[in-house]
């Protein structure tokens, strides 16, 4: 109790013991409010585990697409192609390529790699549809999204 | 309580200064979602009108096809499981005894897995698994290294890049997808 006695008894302190209080409301409020991806995942995925993955090198080439039932019920039972932000049709795919090769610097056009993230419960059928739009498309990296499975 | 002070002596408390920061810090660990984008890279082969055909010895190919039960059939052989399938196609394509079934070099060894259009793709993901840690296991023997220190080799370090290109120089990566069958 000693050192709160203070020689110059006009030296006045700001009482800093409700700022913790006031850090903590800061912290609650931008964990309640805060919305980092502001698309909704609009399909369901639960990626297949492999143990011999690799990380994609250059990050701003890549293209995500995810493959799975909506997340939405009433639009049915059967898988669907999303982009993270719209579904996609298969046929559409082509062309959805096509806008996003436009935003990549010329010199990189052919290196998009396209991360696909399908949830292991998808049928080869329509993972095979996808990888044949895009071979007609020139999108021929392909990283297909797994967890370590150690 | 006295409000008069003398304002020359005032000094500015920089106590909360650490609870500021871990405000900070707490907010962009919560926030921040670590893009981690791992998995199987493969390059698809060009369209099927640009592509030539190539025959292929039949001995150079190591055929895997999936079912649409997901059961594997393996240099037509049928089988359950996946044991043992990482060393038959690394012994198909280093071929050391030079038997005349395997492939007649690395280089010209070709795997290829063929899905049913009803296989699940966590199966097919499984097989790919395999071959690629097949042809890591290669890589890394011929520069002394396990599969999995290959693979994780840092490529930003020319001394470690050196063992990477070294690694897989000369032997491609064949792993053929074809098109699945109805």
């Amino acid at each position: 109790m000693k050192s709160f006695k203070r020689k110059t008894s006009v030296n006045a302190e700001i009482s800093t013991a409700s700022l913790p209080d006031i850090v903590f409301l800061l912290l609650f409020f931008f964990m309640v409010t805060a919305v980092i991806r502001t698309d909704e995942k609009l399909v369901k995925y639960e990626v297949p585990k492999a143990k011999h993955i690799n990380k994609a090198e250059m990050k701003t080439l890549i293209r995500e697409l995810q493959v799975g039932l909506p997340a939405n019920a009433r639009l049915g039972s059967e898988p669907l192609i999303s982009d993270g932000s719209h579904y996609l049709k298969i046929n559409e795919l082509v062309q959805w390529v096509n806008q996003e090769k436009a935003t990549l610097p010329e010199a990189y056009k052919d290196q998009m790699i396209i991360v696909l993230k399908a949830d292991e419960a998808v049928k080869m059928g329509l993972i095979a549809d996808i990888q044949q739009e895009l071979r007609k498309s020139n999108a021929r990296k392909v990283l297909y999204r797994s967890k370590e499975n150690i | 309580m006295k409000i008069t002070r003398k304002l020359n002596q005032e000094p500015v408390n920089t106590g909360s200064m650490a609870d500021i920061a871990f405000l900070l810090l707490i907010f962009f660990l919560v926030s921040t979602t670590i893009l981690q984008e791992k998995g199987l890279m493969i390059t698809l082969p060009p369209d099927k009108e640009k592509q030539e055909a190539m025959p292929v010895n039949d001995r150079n190919l190591f055929k895997i096809s999936i079912n649409s039960k997901n059961q594997f059939l393996i240099q037509d052989e049928p089988r359950e499981d996946l044991a043992g399938l990482k060393e038959e196609v690394r012994m198909f394509i280093l071929n050391p005894a030079a038997a005349s079934d395997l492939a007649e070099s690395p280089k010209k060894a070709i795997v290829s897995l063929k899905s049913n259009r009803g296989t699940d793709y966590a199966a097919f993901i499984g097989v790919l698994d395999e071959l690629k840690g097949a042809y890591y296991d290669i890589y890394g023997e011929r520069v002394g290294l396990s599969g999995d220190q290959y693979r994780h080799l840092d490529l930003d370090n020319p001394r470690q890049l050196a063992l990477y290109e070294r690694g897989k120089e000369g032997i491609p990566m064949n792993i053929s997808i074809a098109e699945p069958n109805k």
